[in-house]
């Protein structure tokens, strides 16, 4: 199927992309187009405009400073599994983008994106709230306010962008030379978006241990251990029952079948950080 | 129409295009270059694979528009690359082609991995290409014919590393129409023709912002049960406590009116002479509105505080329909606190057609009828806790939670039949 008609415009900054969303509610940003572009062919989505956000230097940027790196919105999964962007996790980033979609989907979907779409099931969503990332916005009145990914993502496919705001950049925190990632995700086939979706990250230095279960229809559940007390909490993965009674206490629901597979994710993303 | 450059297959071609135009149907039907085929138009298959900027890319999903200023090579436009000859080369050799609607995306998704990949040790063919289907030939040929290439390790020059980190060609590019840096209103800017939609002389608010209910809102947790297809049919059951005494609870969940007023995105006309009540829900989920029309009716059991509303709808937009059921019945309880309180225990099942039910994602369901769910719950809350009189204001979800409204929509239009007969 063809998208219905829409304008097209192609603004050249952020405040001129705000502008031209808080002018007209029927408006839509475009990044690569990855997720919209089969919502538009399929005619779930029939925005009047799209504002193409692809041409504005400032989203392509990369920040580095000493406890973080900031990606600009529309940096792609490609950029970042070719590891062409900083990456602040030892090549943790580049091994999620590598698992996303496929090569030719990669190549232009962008990590704002993704993160302004808000699919549960989507890599970044789970992996960038185990990382304890935040989201950059800018307002329509070209103020700007951060929020961490968790507190973004707000339901499925809803997220905390109020109208007319632009997602702007995400910032990254720095991990040490010893910090540990493990990552697992289950899905049909290889590209596809996940069933379960398990993320553990643990650095002693940085008194950081996160356990994440994504794909789970909602916002990621977290699990996460207080300073110091990190390997304990990883200790208590290794108990299939107990971890299906963390994951239920945390809000995380499902049938029997699905609870299965978020629990093995998330086993098998602790597993690899246990080794 | 707007006017693009871009570069296909070495040559500059500066041509008018309607932005809703993919860069696929841009290519096949305005440059007759057929080589380049569409298959399923949303990413899946990648029957369309191109190159931009070098970069392999879904032509599908791509809009020609989007690419003005960029390179794009079709697999016309490899005709003289020497590791594409050796791949078509190998193709045939290895039976890696039957009918060949596969083949051209197959071939630039493949010489794209080569350039990439080939000398990984461990190269993984298989899921490298897995974004490409092949309905005929099982892809054992394919993956060899690759296999076979890449172990050649040709030489093929790469991409510079410091290029544009996002999606091709980025701020860079020389477009057909330049972007002016000067005023704030330079950007290009297209105009389809759209008939029914005339532009508004004012901005348009983006939201309209809904005043502050009279009674601070408190959450009300819902517990959503298992949600089930069936036959096309989507079913669930939703449990509430409200802490307010049955009577309380049951004269206002009685009447749909006031049903209605804590639904948010629900407007319902006033009644009609024949009694019957219409209205209109807006629902949004992610990028996806819809406004549905509607009509319903409803059957009301006090001594039981049963009601069962049904309801159908469509959305003029997109064409849509829906059709749905809402069934709950009260139940007395005891809060923690040891108050009073009702539990509300609800049956939904609802049926759509047409664009919008090709979103099947019924995964996104549960999270999405709790959050309608709870937006509803609390909003009676805020009723039954409003002094007698006292104005409240129309239920609003926020941005976010609107997306629960695909769901809504249908209840919301159950609502509305209710409404019909029972007032
Ligand atoms: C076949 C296929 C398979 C896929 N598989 C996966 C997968 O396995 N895992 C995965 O994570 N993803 C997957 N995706 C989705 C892909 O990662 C998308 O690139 C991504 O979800 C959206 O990024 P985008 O830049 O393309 O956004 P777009 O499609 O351009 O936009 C998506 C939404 O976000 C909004 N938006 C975009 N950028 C901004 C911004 N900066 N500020 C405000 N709003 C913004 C848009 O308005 C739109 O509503 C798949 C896609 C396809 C086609
Ligand atoms: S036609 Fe583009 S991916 Fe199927
Ligand atoms: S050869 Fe027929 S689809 Fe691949």
């Amino acid at each position: 199927m063809k998208a219905a008609a829409f304008d097209y415009v192609r603004p050249a900054s952020v405040a001129e992309a705000c502008a031209l969303l808080a002018e007209d509610a029927d408006s839509k940003v475009m990044a690569g187009g990855q997720s919209l572009g089969p919502m538009l062919n399929l005619r779930l989505a029939r925005p009047a405009r799209l504002i193409d956000i692809t041409r504005i230097p400032e989203l392509g940027r990369v920040e580095e400073s000493a406890d973080a790196v900031t990606l600009g919105a529309v940096v792609t999964h490609a950029a970042i599994e070719d590891r062409r962007v900083a990456d602040p996790t030892h090549g943790f980033l580049s091994r999620v983008a590598r698992g996303i979609a496929y090569r030719a989907v990669r190549s232009r979907g962008t990590i704002g994106g993704s993160l302004a779409h808000a699919d549960p099931a989507a890599d970044w969503v789970s992996s960038l709230t185990a990382l304890g990332a935040e989201v950059l916005i800018t307002r329509a009145d070209g103020t700007q306010r951060r929020l961490p990914v968790e507190d973004f993502i707000q339901g499925a496919l809803a997220s905390a962008l109020e109208p007319g705001e632009i997602l702007d950049g995400v910032r990254i925190p720095r991990f040490s030379a010893e910090a540990r990632f493990g990552f697992e995700k289950i899905c049909r086939k290889t590209g596809e978006f996940a069933e379960a979706m398990g993320v553990a990250v643990h650095d002693p230095a940085r008194g950081v241990c996160r356990i994440v279960a994504g794909a789970a229809g909602g916002r990621p559940v977290v699990i996460e251990a207080s300073r110091g007390a990190g390997a304990r909490l990883l200790e208590r993965f290794a108990d299939a029952a107990a971890v299906h009674d963390m994951l239920t206490e945390a809000g995380l629901a499902g049938d029997a079948y699905r609870m299965r597979l978020h629990v093995a994710a998330v086993r098998r993303a602790v597993e690899e950080i246990r080794r | 129409m707007t006017t693009v450059t871009i570069e296909v297959n070495g040559k500059a071609v500066t041509a008018e295009v309607t932005p809703r135009t993919h860069l696929a149907d841009f290519l096949r039907e305005q440059l007759l270059l057929t080589g380049t085929h569409v298959g399923c138009e949303h990413g899946v298959c990648g029957a369309c694979t191109v190159e931009i900027d070098g970069e392999i890319a879904r032509s599908c999903i791509t809009f020609a528009v989007a690419c003005d200023g960029a390179t794009v090579r079709t697999i016309e436009g490899f005709d003289d690359d020497p590791l594409m000859a050796r791949l078509r080369d190998a193709f045939s050799t290895s039976h890696a082609l039957q009918c060949g609607y596969c083949t051209p995306g197959q071939l630039v998704a493949a010489r794209d991995l080569i350039r990439r990949k080939s000398i990984e040790p461990d190269l993984d063919i298989r899921t490298e290409m897995s974004g490409n289907l092949c309905r005929c030939t099982g892809y054992a040929g394919i993956v060899a014919a690759i296999e076979t290439v890449a172990a050649e390790q040709p030489a093929v020059p790469a991409l510079a590393r410091d290029r544009w980190a996002g999606p091709a060609p980025g701020p860079g590019a020389a477009t057909a129409a330049p972007v002016k840096p000067a005023a704030p209103a330079a950007a290009p800017k297209v105009t389809a023709p759209r008939p029914a939609a005339p532009k508004p002389a004012a901005p348009k608010p983006a939201a309209p912002k809904p005043a502050a209910p009279s009674a601070p809102s408190r959450p009300v947790e819902v517990e959503v049960g298992p949600v089930t297809v069936e036959a096309g049919e989507t079913r669930f059951t939703q449990t509430f406590v409200l802490e307010h005494p049955g009577d309380a609870v049951w004269a206002l969940m009685r009447d749909p009116e006031q049903v209605a007023a804590c639904m948010p995105g629900l407007a319902l006309d006033p009644p009609g002479e024949d009694g019957r009540l219409t209205g209109r829900m807006e629902v949004k989920l992610g990028p996806i509105a819809a406004g549905f029309s509607g009509e319903g009716t409803m059957r009301r059991d006090d001594a039981a505080r049963r009601m069962a509303i049904e309801g159908r709808g469509s959305d003029r937009r997109s064409g849509s329909r829906a059709s749905g059921r809402v069934d709950y019945t009260l139940a007395d309880t005891t809060a923690d606190t040891g108050a009073a309180a009702t539990r509300v225990d609800c049956v939904i099942a609802f049926t759509l057609q047409g664009p919008l039910a090709q979103f099947g994602r019924s995964d996104l369901v549960r999270d999405l009828v709790g959050r309608i769910g709870a937006a509803f719950a609390t909003n009676v809350d805020v009723r039954l806790r409003a002094p007698d009189g006292a104005t409240v204001a129309p239920a609003e979800l926020g941005g976010a939670s609107l997306l629960l409204g695909v769901l809504f929509g249908r209840i919301r239009r159950a609502v509305m039949r209710m409404l019909g007969r029972g007032s």
